[in-house]
C-alpha cells in the first residue's frame, strides 16, 4: 500500500461538509467521528482502509504450508484403503466360505470355524492388497512432490503409473505394462472426474 | 509428530492404521529383504531374487499386522477418550494393554496375558519417553531467575544518608 494512496481523503459516508479532513493514522477521534456519516468506535482511530477485506487472511504456525500436501494425506489414504480392502475381502470371504461350507455340507462348529477362515484370510490378503497399492502410490506422490515442487493432477499421473509398473514389475514385461495402464486409466480417470467438478462448481465451461 | 498436528479422534483410527501399515510395509520390506538374502541359496543372482521373494510374501502380512494393531489400539484409545472425557497416558498404556490382549486372544489365556503385559509395558514406556522428552525440551525454554532483591548485599549501613556530606561526618564540624 502505497502512501499516495493513503493520502487521498476517503470518500465514505457523506462528504458534504468535510472533504478537507484528511483521515490518516494519527487523526484523533473527532476525525474518526465525523469522516463517516455513522459514528464508529472511538477506538477505530485509524484508516480502515489498513483492514484488508479484499482477500481471506490466515495466520500460520511458522514454517506451515498453505495447503496440506500429499504427505499429510498418505496416512489417511494407506488407512482408509486397508480398511475399505478389509472390508471388501471379508464380505468377498463370507459369501466365497457360505459357497465352499454348503457344497461340503458342512455343518455346525466345523461350518462356522471355516467361515470365520475364509473371511480372516480373503480378508487380510485383499487389505494388504490395497493397503501396499496405497504404500507405494503415496511413496511416488510425496517423493514427486517434493522433487517437482509442486502438487497437481500431473504428480497424480506419473504416481499411479508408476505404481501400476512396480506393483506388476515381477510378473513379465507385458503384465508390468498392464498394470502401468491400469493405474494411468484410474488416475487419468480420477483426474478428469476431479476437473469435471471444479469445472461444474466454479463459474466455467463445463468439461465433457 | 506434535500433539496438535494429529487428527481429531474418529478420525485418528484411519490415520494411525495407515501409519502402521506404512511402517510395517518399509519396515518389513527392509528386514525382510536382508532376511531373504541371507537365507537364500548362494550365488548373488540366487540372492536377490530370494531377497526379491521374501519381501514381496512377507512384507504385506508384516505391514497388515501393524495395522491391524495400530487401528486396535486407536480405536481403543479413542473409545476411552470418549468415556473418560480425558487424554493422558493413561488413555495409551490402558489401551495398549487390551490391544495385546485382544489380538493373542485365539492363544489361549496365558497368551493373552503375556501379549497383554507386553503390550502395556510397552506403551508405558513409549509415554514415559514421551513425558521426559517434554521435560527436558521444557527446561530449554525455561525463564532466567530474576535478579535477588536483597537489600542485605549492599552491606551495613554505615552512616546515614544525606546529600552533599558524603565524606565528612557532620560531627567534625562542631
Amino acid at each position: 500500500m502505497s502512501e499516495e494512496y493513503l493520502s487521498q481523503p476517503l470518500s465514505l459516508g457523506s462528504s458534504s461538509s468535510d472533504d478537507k479532513t484528511r483521515p490518516n493514522r494519527s487523526s484523533g477521534l473527532s476525525s474518526a467521528t465525523s469522516t463517516f456519516a455513522t459514528p464508529i468506535s472511538p477506538y477505530l482511530n485509524y484508516d480502515p482502509r489498513y483492514l484488508q477485506q479484499a482477500q481471506p487472511e490466515f495466520i500460520f504456525p511458522e514454517g506451515a504450508n498453505k495447503q496440506r500436501g500429499r504427505f499429510e494425506l498418505a496416512f489417511s489414504q494407506i488407512g482408509s484403503s486397508v480398511m475399505v480392502g478389509a472390508g471388501i475381502g471379508g464380505l468377498a470371504g463370507f459369501y466365497n466360505g457360505l459357497q465352499t461350507t454348503s457344497a461340503l455340507k458342512q455343518t455346525g462348529n466345523l461350518r462356522r470355524t471355516q467361515l470365520l477362515n475364509h473371511i480372516m484370510k480373503q480378508g487380510s490378503g485383499t487389505a494388504n492388497t490395497l493397503g501396499t497399492l496405497a504404500v507405494m502410490y503415496s511413496a511416488f506422490g510425496v517423493l514427486l512432490q517434493n522433487v517437482r515442487g509442486e502438487d497437481d493432477d500431473i504428480n497424480t499421473l506419473i504416481a499411479g503409473t508408476a505404481t501400476g509398473l512396480l506393483y506388476k514389475s515381477t510378473a513379465g514385461l507385458r503384465k508390468c505394462a498392464i498394470g502401468g495402464g491400469v493405474g494411468l486409466g484410474i488416475t487419468a480417470a480420477y483426474c478428469l472426474f476431479q476437473l469435471m467438478r471444479t469445472n461444474s462448481n466454479g463459474s466455467g465451461v463445463k468439461f465433457l | 509428530m506434535e500433539e496438535y498436528a494429529r487428527e481429531p479422534c474418529p478420525f485418528r483410527i484411519i490415520d494411525d492404521c495407515g501409519g502402521a501399515f506404512a511402517m510395517g510395509c518399509i519396515g518389513g520390506g527392509v528386514f525382510q529383504a536382508i532376511k531373504g538374502f541371507r537365507n537364500a541359496p548362494s550365488g548373488i543372482s540366487k540372492r536377490m531374487i530370494g531377497s526379491l521373494t521374501a519381501v514381496k510374501i512377507r512384507s504385506p502380512v508384516i505391514a497388515g499386522n501393524f495395522a491391524v494393531w495400530g487401528g486396535m489400539f486407536s480405536t481403543i484409545d479413542c473409545t476411552l477418550v470418549h468415556f473418560r472425557k480425558k487424554e493422558d497416558p493413561w488413555n495409551s498404556i490402558i489401551s495398549g494393554f487390551a490391544t495385546g490382549g485382544i489380538l493373542a486372544a485365539r492363544n489361549g489365556i496365558p497368551a493373552m496375558a503375556g501379549s497383554a503385559i507386553i503390550g502395556g509395558v510397552l506403551l508405558a514406556l513409549i509415554e514415559g519417553v514421551g513425558i521426559l522428552f517434554t521435560r527436558l525440551s521444557a527446561e530449554q525454554f525455561k525463564n532466567p531467575a530474576p535478579p535477588i532483591e536483597d537489600p542485605a548485599v549492599l552491606g551495613e549501613a554505615a552512616q546515614p544518608f544525606s546529600f552533599g556530606q558524603t565524606s565528612q561526618h557532620p560531627s567534625q564540624y562542631q
